[in-house]
């Protein structure tokens, strides 16, 4: 069971690793936006324009 | 008058019984309300765009609505203009735009779209949230009058902001509720294991420096989760007891702060348990209690927009070296400038030169249009209706009276005493008093039998670990929260629910609330029979439209009008106009100066003559909402008392408090008066819920218990909101009433059941009976019954 006094530091460390990147995800502004993101992926940006009448 | 029961497919509103038109999306037919929405829908389609409608969400109805006039976005085309809206970034210029009727994430896949399509634009990116687009394009291959003009087309209303436009304070709070959430979350999962750990070793034995290392592991965990995701509580705590004002976070720090130095002393002393996980977990549920309750607050409500949207953007200043248009917030006091009729006033002043009536219904709540010569006041955001004014400023931005209302009603939102909710405050302190009565069983048992101690002291924590009782109100407002907005119900404040469910009495604003706010003609009398009825309602409408009076949007007609020769605005009076030769005159008795039948009824007459004969009248009124009758009726039959507070004159409101069957009802009424009406209600005990629109309502809005405003009412009001509604009807007021009932009855529910599930397995536990295997059973399944039980409310019609 001594490795437990390895293994559990370790998650610690990695656990302060994921809460840096995720404080310096939401500082660039990277979650400002939480719902768009979502149905983004679905939405598809290649379709043609109908008859070239873009505005 | 009968509006058809199909709505509008591009913007919602109830279609017009007169009105055929379909578009044609994705080769289905589609009812649209207008020749707007038809354009609009068209022009989405032809862009190849066509999947914004499978992908958004309801529209509010009215949102997406194309503006009846085309906007001059020409103007910004200018050096100037240019220059003041707009920073370098390199080649290309940017710019910041408040972007109005965005309301889900497929507008702005849709605006970014569109604008990325045009010549020239380097990035357009637009957050939902602020409802801020910032756009960089090359302004020698695309205009910004053809940006501005994209959005307009597609039915959007562009704003450009100077200045201000970083100071997004939503988007700081939502930063920063992340990450107090994650820590919390991550936090409570990573005790959470530890804790497991921990309990494993009390059934089958643990060596005492692996308890130890595991109890210091979880404190090291916790430590961030307390002083860093529960941080708000304490503060929030420490300002209502400097306050003198005792929230209901003040009994939640305690809780947390309590247990957390009992965990960290048993930790240092090796004494019988922890409690880092209890800590943890009752930090995470109310960090994510209060975040989704911002969300819900952010997503109906641009604060720093309210006044921008309702100002005009630029303005025309008069200098000695002539004219010049310049933007609203480079105007300082002391500056004359020029301001035509139809456009709405950009700030404060006096009238230096001019004669005409301004309307000034956003401000005071009065539709009739105010007669204005120099030397009047003139308050910002009023709309000059008939002739030019040239004012001298002297205030502008957020120091006019527009700014001040919008300030005060601020000020009363975070004033109004925040109220202690039942379950927190029971919640919090049986996490304190379980805390006492561990200790105290762990002492006794000490005394009574040492080697038993431990394991009891230990049931005893898990039995009645509080999660059954921190889940039991979170649960049941989100499930109910979520339910109301499905709903047609936007719930910015977790407490409406709660004071709405013990509401004695409804006050109602009148026009734009009960009624539409739109008048239509109720009657028409012709008086000479060599006209039809759409004769007269054709030459009306032609009339009118030379006037900018409200009720000239009554006689809006959609067909081809005959034009009209030396066209006339009498103020206050009417119009005139030569049609086919004749001259006709449209407008009050006197003014049309005809025998007619006259009256002072409630409603509005108008007559109208042909070279003199009487040739017509017509009656006009704001209509009432499809069901504002029955749904004032199951009010009533739900016994709260009704009350109709309105700005408008005693005639009018009576005959509508007699049609609905209001008894109590408040004419001529100043926002003071409207408030003081409210205050004496509450001073007699009762719970007022106040329903209104409008500007001048805000005060009022935010003095109520509740306050509840229609979606398509003036920002500012929303902003005092605790629920907006939305759409045409009034009847998710009765929806949100019995949902408020049945959510607190659910909430006592679980409340009950948490307590007395912990009444009666406290003393088990406590006198030995209940081994710690069998109360880590009980605790997981009581959580459950709670959330299962709070789930109920999502399926609530």
């Amino acid at each position: 069971m001594s490795i437990l006094y390895v293994l559990i530091p370790l998650a610690l460390l990695l656990l302060g690793g994921a809460v840096w990147a995720f404080f310096w995800a939401v500082g660039s502004g990277q979650f400002d936006d939480l719902d768009t993101p979502a149905v983004r992926i679905i939405m598809d940006d290649d379709q043609k324009p109908g008859d070239g009448n873009e505005t | 008058m009968m509006a058809s029961a199909e709505t509008c497919f591009h913007c919602a509103l109830p279609i017009p019984a007169n009105c055929n038109l379909t578009t044609t999306i994705d080769g289905e037919p589609h009812p649209v309300c207008c020749p707007g929405c038809k354009a609009v829908a068209e022009l989405i389609r032809d862009s190849g765009m066509s999947q914004y409608y499978a992908l958004r969400e309801a529209p509010e109805p009215g949102v997406g609505r194309p503006p009846e006039e085309a906007s001059e976005w020409h103007v910004f085309d200018s050096d100037e203009m240019l220059a003041a809206f707009t920073t370098d970034a390199g080649e290309d210029v940017e710019a910041i735009l408040y972007v109005g009727g965005v309301y889900c994430s497929a507008c702005s896949w849709l605006i970014e779209s569109a604008l990325m399509r045009l010549a020239g634009v380097a990035a357009a990116e637009l957050n939902p949230v602020t409802h801020r687009l910032r756009v960089r394009w090359q302004p020698a291959d695309t205009a910004f009058s053809g940006i501005l003009g994209t959005l307009a087309s597609l039915g959007y209303e562009p704003q450009p902001l100077t200045g201000d436009a970083d100071a997004r304070p939503e988007l700081l709070e939502q930063r920063t509720a992340l990450k107090r959430l994650l820590v919390a979350s991550l936090g409570m999962m990573q005790v959470m294991m530890f804790a497991v750990g921990l309990y494993a070793g009390d059934f089958q034995g643990i060596d005492a420096e692996m308890q130890r290392f595991l109890r210091v592991v979880s404190l090291v965990v916790t430590t961030p989760v307390v002083l860093y995701a529960a941080r708000p509580f304490f503060t929030s705590a420490w300002r209502g007891v400097l306050a003198r004002k005792p929230g209901m976070d003040l009994p939640v720090s305690i809780a947390v702060g309590t247990a957390f130095v009992a965990s960290v002393y048993a930790t240092l002393t090796d004494g019988p348990a922890v409690w880092f996980d209890s800590v943890t977990m009752f930090v995470f549920f109310l960090t994510l209690g209060r975040f989704l309750e911002m969300r819900a607050r952010h997503r109906s409500i641009d604060r720093t927009a309210a006044l921008s949207t309702v100002l005009p953007n630029t303005a025309t200043r008069v200098t000695a070296a002539g004219n010049e248009i310049v933007p609203v917030s480079q105007l300082l006091a002391g500056n004359r400038i020029l301001i035509r009729a139809g456009d709405a006033i950009p700030a404060d002043g006096v009238v230096a030169k001019g004669d005409s009536s301004v309307d000034e219904a956003l401000l005071t709540g009065e539709a009739t249009p105010q007669r204005k010569s120099p030397g009047d006041a003139l308050a910002a955001g009023s709309v000059n209706l008939d002739r030019l004014l040239e004012m001298e400023v002297t205030r502008t931005g957020s120091d006019t009276t527009l700014g001040t209302i919008s300030r005060l009603s601020e000020r009363a939102r975070y004033a109004r005493p925040a109220f202690v909710t039942l379950a927190d405050r029971v919640a919090s302190y049986l996490v304190i008093a379980l805390l006492l009565v561990a200790t105290i069983v762990a002492t006794v048992w000490y005394q009574i039998a040492p080697e038993r101690a431990f394991e009891i002291t230990l049931s005893v924590l898990v039995v009645t670990c509080p999660c059954a009782l921190a889940l039991a109100t979170p649960t049941a407002f989100a499930a109910a929260g979520s339910r109301l907005s499905q709903l047609r119900l936007l719930v910015t404040n977790g407490n409406a629910i709660e004071s709405l469910s013990r509401a004695d009495a409804f006050m109602f604003d009148k026009t734009g609330t009960l009624t539409r706010g739109v008048p239509k003609i109720t009657a028409l009398v012709v008086l000479d029979n060599r006209f039809s009825e759409y004769d007269c309602r054709l030459v009306a409408a032609a009339l009118e439209t030379a006037s900018s009076h409200p009720l000239a949007r009554a006689f809006k007609l959609d067909d081809s009008l005959p034009p009209v020769d030396d066209p006339h605005v009498e103020i206050g009076q009417g119009v005139s106009g030569v049609i086919d030769g004749r001259r006709w005159r449209l407008g009050s008795a006197a003014f049309v100066g005809a025998g007619t039948a006259g009256n002072d009824g409630p409603t509005t007459q108008v007559f109208m003559s042909c070279d003199n004969n009487a040739v017509a009248w017509f009656e006009v009124e704001d209509t009432l909402r499809p069901d504002t009758a029955a749904t004032l009726q199951s009010l009533k039959t739900r016994g709260v008392r009704l009350a109709l507070l309105s700005g408008d004159q005693e005639a009018a409101v009576e005959k509508l408090a007699a049609t609905l069957g209001i008894d109590e009802f408040h004419a001529a009424c100043s926002p003071q008066q409207k408030l003081a009406i409210i205050e004496a209600a509450q001073s007699n005990g009762e719970r007022v819920v106040m329903v209104g629109d409008g500007i001048n309502d805000a005060p009022v809005l935010a003095g109520a218990d509740t306050s509840i405003a229609p979606a398509h009412g003036a920002t500012l009001a929303q902003t005092s909101a605790d629920v907006i509604m939305l759409g045409d009807s009034l009847a998710p007021l009765t929806t949100a009433l019995a949902m408020s009932t049945r959510t607190m009855r659910i909430v006592r529910q679980n409340l009950t059941w948490a307590i007395v599930y912990n009444t009666l397995a406290l003393p088990l536990a406590a006198l030995g009976y209940v081994p710690p295997w069998l109360a880590a059973i009980g605790m997981s399944a009581s959580s459950l019954i709670v959330v299962l039980n709070a789930l109920r409310l999502s399926r609530f019609e």
